[in-house]
């Protein structure tokens, strides 16, 4: 149904450009559900409003149903009738009731008459779950309400494919599942949709396939099996293992202590740890630096904390470094015995590199 | 509070000794002894440029309808004005005196182009045949020797209908030229129309500003000036004068020491009186509603070409086009910059100098341009509300921009726009009070020709300010129901 092929796009911000698609390329059938999920600002929403020509992209080729839609001759209003979007900030029309905002496109566009639009409407209303708020205007709904109604709009319009740019992100926590919960029945009754989302369980559980982007591309795709349970690719398994990294650089022993303290709180503050998390973390990093690592080289540290498991990881690493540090210590030494009773496994990995599970 | 309380006091006491010092021993008796006192004169008169000669005389330049209440209330000592106008409006018995008279004794003409000579030869002929035929003297007495009953002298002399055209630029002063009703008449526009009736002229008065009278001419605007302008070697530099036709003095007068304020009749009496005196006399409610008709008239125009003109401009400026927006932007700036009076004066006598436009023409431009550059800041904070969301939920639908613009941005924008807009327009109708200064005798000029007329300070003001305000609430109420309409979707 859509193919996409060597997709690109820049945008330019003054005289600096900012690639943010680089080379999409992509195929999507009909009755797929695609998941797009990814950091921010990896290019999932760009994608997505490139596909009905929200944004123009530069370069590639986009074909829906056998037509080129990036030919400035494709009549582009016609193709967004086809392909429906569901926005982050719902876009209802504000000044129009929820009926009125649901029957407007059809009966302008599809020439339906005002009962038949209306009659519509209402089914879709009581799908959606907004029966009795017809006559209501959308600054008397909720947050949910609105995304469920501007939903409904777009079926109105009996759409081929719904795009759905993060649906659930502007939301409450609270009123996220009355949404998704929607959004599963559309995908039970067979609708073709692309969802971009954060919402990493609901993608697993209604998507048919996930893409996950980064830098630019899609870095990684398969069934949610594969993206969710085996990812192949590092960013990957980064991503879906949810691992927030922070790294320092030490030159030599005069390094600035109180500097990178409070970048750790910071740090650990983001992450909900706990202070004692950061004090021993602290008391390791301490006594690694000043009393085991013999500092031949500078030393880096890539300190790492996974919010799924709930785990955190030190990878210290003297550069240009040949020789082990570990085995030459003296069997009673105390700073390395403190570490220990502090950390749950410690290891060299490789000649001055010292792996720390805390 | 108690600093106020004895602010107060200090200025009950010296107001008291300021009413005490309203009655001078000895009146002035010429020009000199004016010296140490204030004067009110005409701004840009004969008698300003006179004492302006003087050190020492505070000026105060002021319309000749206001120089009664100066003078009355104290802020002014003395006033120069015409004689002939002080004696036809019998101020003596209103509790004034004339101080000294004979002043700036000199010989008033008619002024034209300086090219002119055709016309002005003709004037001097006709002036001459006049003198031969005794009817000068008949003219002359008949209204000088008349000024008791000239109140209800109106002049009658038939004029032709298709003669040549000639457009004559007046100033209202009692009892030279002024409105009877809707019969322009006095003393200048009977000789006028003998010298049209004479030669096969058509005349077509237009009342200005004493000031604009000679820019006037000289623009093209007008081809004579008949306001009993006096030969001076200045204006004789600018324009053509005709012969002499008459000779006239101006005289200066204060408070009539002896004079004590008779218990008046009650306030409802004086209201009537001043009701009969401004509005039934002389049929001058006429010219009132005339006048509101002209600003009625002003401001629906006006009001049209701003919303199509600001339209315009908010459609340019909010244009991706970096020149086109940014001309847009400084043409606006450029424009909402300049007073809307100076823009009006531009037009009138500069960029359609040479086009024969009516003041009215003229008037609706400027004011169509002037608040279409204010409009279209206001449209386009309206469309600068509208968030893009809005847009690209459209578009997303399916319709085109024009389609987006109709039935989702524009209803938007103008539930937004309507309050600020209400005020545009409320202050753009108060704003064409101005429009006198391109001889358009709209609400405000009618009650200050009327106020020129009775010299009554009060009343025709009062009645202005009422209608307006009427006027105001008016189309404040228009635009509420276009709000209430807007707002309601259901």
């Amino acid at each position: 149904m859509i193919s996409v092929k060597h997709l690109s796009k820049v945008y330019k911000n003054g005289n600096s450009e900012i690639p943010v698609l680089r080379d999409v390329n992509c195929e999507i059938a009909k009755g797929e559900v695609i998941g797009i999920i990814g950091h921010s600002g990896t290019g999932k929403s760009t994608f997505l409003r490139c596909l009905n020509r929200l944004e123009m992209p530069t370069g590639g080729q986009i074909e829906v149903d056998g037509v080129n839609i990036l030919d400035r001759r494709t009549d582009v209003n016609l193709l967004r009738r086809k392909m429906g979007m569901v926005f982050q900030d719902f876009n209802l029309f504000d000044h129009l009731t929820i009926l009125d905002n649901i029957t407007l496109c059809p009966r302008m566009l599809l020439g339906k008459s005002r009962e038949e639009a209306e009659a519509r409407a209402m089914e879709l209303l009581h799908l959606v779950g907004l029966y009795d708020r017809a006559g209501s205007l959308p600054s008397e709904l909720s947050g949910g309400q609105k995304q469920r109604a501007a939903i409904a709009r777009c079926l109105a319009m009996d759409p081929e494919i719904i795009l759905f740019d993060e649906p659930t992100s502007s939301l409450d926590p609270t009123m996220v599942s009355e949404v998704l919960v929607v959004i599963r029945r559309l995908a039970r009754e067979g609708m073709t949709m692309a969802i971009v989302s954060h919402e990493l369980e609901f993608v697993r559980s209604i998507c048919t396939r996930v893409f996950f982007m980064d830098e630019g591309v899609i870095y990684e795709e398969g069934t949610p099996e594969q993206i969710f349970d085996h990812p192949q690719r590092p960013a990957t398994a980064a991503f879906i293992n949810r691992i927030r990294s922070l790294e320092f650089r030490f030159a030599d022993k005069h390094f600035d202590l109180y500097g990178m303290t409070g970048e750790m709180g910071t740090f650990f503050h983001k992450y909900g740890l706990s202070n004692e998390n950061l004090v021993k973390t602290r008391h390791v990093i301490e006594e690694m630096l000043l009393e085991i690592l013999p500092f031949r080289g500078p030393v880096n540290l890539l300190l790492s904390f996974s919010e799924k498991d709930y785990t955190l990881h030190m990878d210290f690493a003297e550069e240009g470094c040949t020789d082990t540090v570990l085995d030459k210590l003296p069997p009673a030494c105390l700073p390395l015995a403190l570490i220990k009773s502090m950390c749950s496994s410690l290891q060299e990995t490789a000649p001055g590199r010292i792996h720390v599970e805390m | 509070m108690r600093k106020t309380g004895v602010l107060l006091m200090f200025a009950a006491v010296l107001t008291a000794c300021s009413t005490k010092q309203l009655v001078p021993v000895a009146m002035p008796a010429g020009v000199e002894d004016l010296v140490g006192h204030t004067v009110a004169v005409a701004g840009g008169s004969s008698t300003d440029l006179l004492l302006s000669q003087y050190e020492g005389i505070d000026l105060m330049r002021i319309g000749v309808g206001d120089m009664p209440m100066a003078v009355k209330s104290g802020r002014a000592e003395y006033a120069m004005i015409q004689e002939v106008q002080y004696d036809a409006n019998h101020m003596d018995r209103e509790g004034f005196r004339k101080c000294f008279g004979g002043i700036l004794k000199g010989l008033n003409a008619v002024a034209f182009r300086q090219d002119d000579t055709e016309t002005c030869g003709e004037f001097n002929s006709f002036l001459a045949e006049m003198h031969a035929s005794g009817e000068y003297d008949s003219w002359h007495g008949g209204w000088i020797d008349n000024l008791d009953s000239m109140a209800v002298a109106t002049s009658r002399i038939p004029v032709p209908r298709d003669g040549k055209k000639i457009t004559v630029g007046i100033t209202i002063v009692f009892p030279y030229i002024y409105q009877a009703g809707e019969t322009l008449t006095g003393m200048e526009i009977d000789l006028f129309n003998r010298f049209c009736r004479s030669k096969g002229y058509t005349p077509d008065y237009s009342i200005i500003q004493f000031q604009a009278l000679i820019p006037s001419l000289n623009a093209g605007k007008i081809d004579a000036v008949v306001t009993h302008l006096m030969i001076t070697p200045e204006r004789a530099k600018q324009v053509l004068f005709s012969d002499a036709y008459m000779e006239a003095g101006q005289c200066c007068f204060g408070m009539d020491p002896g004079w004590v304020e008779v218990e008046g009749p009650g306030f409802r009496e004086r209201v009537k009186d001043s009701f009969h005196r401004n509005l039934i006399e002389e049929d001058r409610w006429k010219l009132l509603a005339g006048g509101l008709l002209v600003t009625l008239e002003i401001s629906f125009f006006s009001l049209l070409l701003a919303i199509v003109v600001g339209a315009l401009l908010c459609f340019l400026r909010m244009r991706r086009n970096v020149v086109v927006s940014g001309i847009t932007r400084l043409f606006v700036n450029l424009i909402r910059g300049i007073p809307v009076l100076v823009i009006l004066m531009i037009m009138f006598y500069v960029v359609f100098a040479s086009l024969r436009l009516s003041g009215v023409t003229a008037t609706v431009l400027s004011f169509g341009l002037f608040f279409g550059a204010i409009f279209s800041e206001v449209f386009r904070s309206g469309m600068m509300s509208v968030s893009k969301g809005q847009w690209e939920a459209g578009a997303a639908l399916g319709m085109n921009k024009v389609q987006v613009f109709r039935f989702v941005a524009l209803p938007q924008a103008l539930r937004r726009i309507v309050p600020v807009f209400k005020g545009e327009v409320i202050a753009m109708i108060k704003c064409t009070a101005i429009v006198g200064y391109v001889a358009v005798l709209d609400l405000t000029f009618a009650g200050e020709i009327i106020r020129t007329r009775t010299l009554d300070p009060f009343f025709p003001l009062i009645l202005v300010s009422l209608i307006y305000i009427l006027l105001s609430r008016l189309s404040g109420a228009l635009m509420d129901a276009l709000d209430r309409k807007l707002n309601s979707t259901k």
